[in-house]
């Protein structure tokens, strides 16, 4: 088994971040290698920024993402330049504030407005990583959870911890209005 | 301070700060660095533990300044290292001379990026290979070290403090971007390492433990053994040169490492070093296990494989096209012997590399009876199984 994960976005909404949680949370429990690797432009904010997480239970060799399974686009920008690169039965998380697309079978959550909402812009990514966590099978949550805890200052935590639990609920709310239980995608696929 | 160095712990580190915890764990106690993109992370994460761990961090003004500091460092007797990328490793040259003639063991870090001068500070590349053997002026010999995943970075990082304080001599970390800025699963050991001294120092100074207070004579000039200078005298200096180069390529043997894959029985064999060895692997598992009906029966394995047809999922199936890897560990010394052993019954060699085509040279002429197809590839993205796949079907004749 092996999930290649794709993070597209704009510099300085924590995209390599929420990559990192991830690979954490996958990381951390016994089951799984991960390899999480990123590509960015030399700016501190507003270039294109993508990262890269691939989740398998057997050693990895090829540490990239050439054709993602699961695709979260942050920006329209990044959900452009990356959509024609999903595998088919792909699943997509879109931050529906800032990404216009007309497909169905996308996962939305309008992320930078429940964080514009929560008075703390800069929590979208932890929104977002809540609600794909919600979709993707046997992620250790509390392990992400501890994460958050340990990655940033206490007065910024609890915030984020919040975000991170915004986004997972609204993801089941969601779920639930889809008359769909399981997580979307199931954990039996071919070796890439 | 308890030792408790079999204490294995798993933890989910970058290759660049697992290299740091790499460089606590096997005993240094200096870090002198300028930051610089790709390597900026093993500086700022030894700004903590390096104090953490009773040792001396120093941001210094450049990175000249840095590698002359850990060489002060290292005569005063803390094991030291410093990090860098491609236009900081060109101003280290004139150090990284300086301490293999004054045979001063440190380690250099070089995560590469993109060059020539400040080039492409996000991406990565393999364009180092030759700076790192013969940066600096004059004949020496030198150790380098390519690691290709972070568990390596950990592991290669000990190795080369090990080497550098045998070898009595700079040791270089050859790493790229993506190994330092990947993120991966990774066992670390906890406490102090117990470090047993290096049975045999390949040196040519007697006071080998200078760095434990004996006076000695520190000469960037060829010297003696005493450290006296004979720069002016052909006969001593020759033998001078001679010892620090051989010191190093005579003992090839002792510091080669090269790991196979799947070479038992193969025809065509991938040779890289560092991080492009981890696509080459993927593409050597999906050469084997190919199901292709373009293969056409010329290459002599494929005629048995179009008879007794494929299986579709041969990720252990090692049967069909028979394609192995051999990944360099250490660069340099040329590892000549390990790979023409391993390279024994190939027919073609295949070199990618994130570069213009350079250490294809170097095997090349170790492997003269071999037909070599150099793979380079610029631009700062790593190759991909599907480009490394493709030559691979290209070298065995199927035509897409």
């Amino acid at each position: 088994m092996r999930i290649n994960v794709r993070f597209a976005g704009a510099g300085g909404q924590g995209v390599i971040l929420a990559s990192v949680l991830l690979a954490k949370g996958y990381g951390l429990g016994e089951d799984y290698n991960i390899a999480q690797t990123q590509s960015y432009g030399p700016e501190a904010r507003g270039g294109a920024c993508k990262a890269e997480v691939v989740v398998s239970d057997e050693e990895i060799d090829y540490m990239k993402v050439d054709t993602a399974d699961v695709f979260i686009a942050l920006n329209q920008v990044g959900y452009d330049k990356y959509i024609d690169e999903v595998s088919k039965e792909g699943l997509v998380l879109i931050n529906s504030t800032l990404v216009e697309s007309d497909d169905p079978n996308h996962y939305r959550i309008p992320a930078t407005e429940i964080a514009e909402e929560m008075g703390k812009p800069f929590v979208v990514n932890i929104v977002i990583l809540g609600a794909l966590t919600r979709l993707l099978p046997k992620v250790h949550a509390p392990a992400i959870q501890e994460e958050i805890k340990k990655n940033f200052a206490a007065s910024i935590a609890g915030i984020n911890l919040d975000a991170f639990e915004t986004g997972y609920r609204e993801m089941s709310r969601l779920l639930d209005e889809r008359n769909e239980t399981q997580p979307a995608m199931k954990l039996v696929k071919k070796t890439a | 301070m308890e030792r408790d160095s079999n204490t294995k712990t798993q933890v989910v580190l970058q290759g660049n700060e697992a290299c740091a915890k790499g460089a606590v764990y096997a005993g240094c106690r200096f870090f002198a660095g300028y930051p610089i993109t790709p390597s900026t992370e093993i500086i700022e994460m030894l700004s903590g533990e390096m104090q953490k761990a009773g040792g001396a961090f120093i941001q210094m003004e450049d990175e000249i300044g840095s590698a002359c500091a850990i060489i002060g460092a290292r005569w005063g007797g803390s094991k030291a290292m410093t990090a860098t990328s491609g236009p900081g490793y060109t101003l280290m040259q004139e150090a990284i001379g300086f301490a293999a003639v004054t045979e001063t063991p440190i380690v250099i870090v070089n995560v590469q990026r993109g060059g020539p001068s400040t080039g492409q500070p996000t991406l990565s590349s393999q364009q180092d290979i030759y700076q790192a053997r013969y940066g600096s002026h004059g004949d020496y010999g030198i150790i380098v070290l390519a690691p290709s995943s972070v568990q390596e970075m950990y592991d290669f990082t000990v190795k080369a403090f090990d080497l550098a304080e045998q070898f009595r001599g700079p040791v270089i970390l050859l790493a790229d971007e993506v190994v330092g800025h990947m993120r991966e699963k990774i066992e670390i050991f906890s406490g102090d390492r117990r470090v047993s001294s290096p049975k045999k120092k390949y040196a040519i100074s007697p006071s080998t433990d200078f760095f434990k207070g004996a006076n000695t004579l520190v000469e960037g000039q060829l010297h003696d053994e005493m450290g006296r200078r004979i720069g002016h005298m052909a006969d001593k200096s020759g033998a001078f040169i001679e010892k620090i180069t051989r010191k190093i390529e005579d003992n090839v043997d002792m510091i080669a490492d090269v790991t196979t894959y799947c070479m038992e029985d193969a025809d065509v064999a991938i040779v890289a070093w560092g991080s492009v060895a981890r696509p080459s692997l993927n593409a050597v598992k999906k050469a084997r296990g190919i199901k292709d009906d373009r293969i056409l029966p010329k290459f002599r394995v494929v005629r048995d494989l179009v008879k007794r047809g494929v299986r579709e999922t041969m990720h252990t199936d090692y049967s069909h096209l028979k394609v192995g890897l051999i990944k360099i560990n250490t660069v340099w010394p040329f590892p000549e012997e390990l790979l023409q052993q391993a390279a024994e019954n190939v027919d073609t060699v295949i070199v990618p590399e994130m570069n213009i085509g350079k250490y294809c040279r170097e095997i090349q002429r170790a492997l003269p009876d071999k037909k070599v197809v150099p793979l380079p590839k610029c631009g700062g993205n790593i190759h991909t199984p599907k480009e490394l796949l493709d030559k691979i079907l290209e070298e065995v004749g199927v035509d897409e």
